[in-house]
């Protein structure tokens, strides 16, 4: 199964880039994409609790289970305004 | 509603050129959401103001870029949105919104790109019947605004 990644605001400047693309087994959760991320941007890694995850428009917890295709975005805490 | 506002994250038709989005839905409270680089026009925006004959508040917010952050002097602050979630989120805080409140219309104006020190990067105004609930619905909308939509700010000093 393979997502794509995209990250927003500092992230872009921790991992080198604005997008990526991961493949996992079938069954994955976006807890196990975190930590293949967490492996291939070790300065993600020290961000992993206070990084928000989406799916498409929505916020998703870790143990949402991924589908092909899913697009996934890796944001710090907001703050607009 | 998929998102709960509460337990999720801890912490159109375009008039302007630049605009990434601007448009209303079809709900009875009025809304308008304008996510856009051009500068905020505030006596644009308080000159379009449309209150029917049973409302007697509109409350307004501007968030005006400041002179400092930190006790560090800025020259201003580029705001990056993910601009399809922002609009998603927000129409699910006008959702709720006006569930709680008698709201008639709200405007909101996000601007996104560099905002220089003293003009607004965020215009919002509510129109309800009493100003109770127009203070209230103004400031919980900018609340979760802030801890919801995904929009970022990076200081240019």
């Amino acid at each position: 199964m393979r997502v794509t990644i995209t990250f927003f605001s500092y992230f872009k400047e921790l991992t080198g880039c604005a997008q990526a693309s991961e493949t996992l087994p079938s069954g994955s959760t976006l807890g196990d994409l975190q930590k293949q991320l967490a492996v291939r941007f070790p300065r993600l890694a020290a961000m992993q609790n206070s990084t928000l995850i989406a799916v498409g428009v929505e916020y998703q917890g870790r143990g949402y289970l991924l589908k092909e295709g899913d697009e996934v975005s890796l944001f710090p805490p907001v703050q607009g305004g | 509603m998929k998102t709960s506002l509460r337990s999720k994250p801890k912490p159109n038709s375009p008039v302007k050129r630049s605009s990434l989005y601007r448009g209303e839905e079809p709900t009875k409270m009025k809304r308008q959401l304008t996510i856009t680089t051009e500068p905020i026009d505030e006596g644009g925006l308080l000159g379009m103001r449309s209150m029917s004959g049973g409302m007697g508040a509109a409350v307004y917010f501007a968030g005006v870029v400041r002179a400092t952050e930190e006790n560090r002097s800025i020259k201003a602050i580029e705001y990056e949105a993910y601009g399809r979630m922002a609009e998603h989120q927000f129409h699910l805080l006008f959702d709720e919104m006006e569930k709680r409140w008698p709201i008639e219309s709200v405007r909101l104006v996000h601007r996104i790109g560099a905002v220089k020190v003293g003009e607004p990067s965020l215009w919002v105004e509510v129109i309800t019947p009493h100003r109770g609930e127009s203070f209230a619905a103004c400031q919980w909308l900018i609340d979760e605004m802030k801890r919801v939509v995904p929009i970022w700010k990076k200081i240019l000093a």
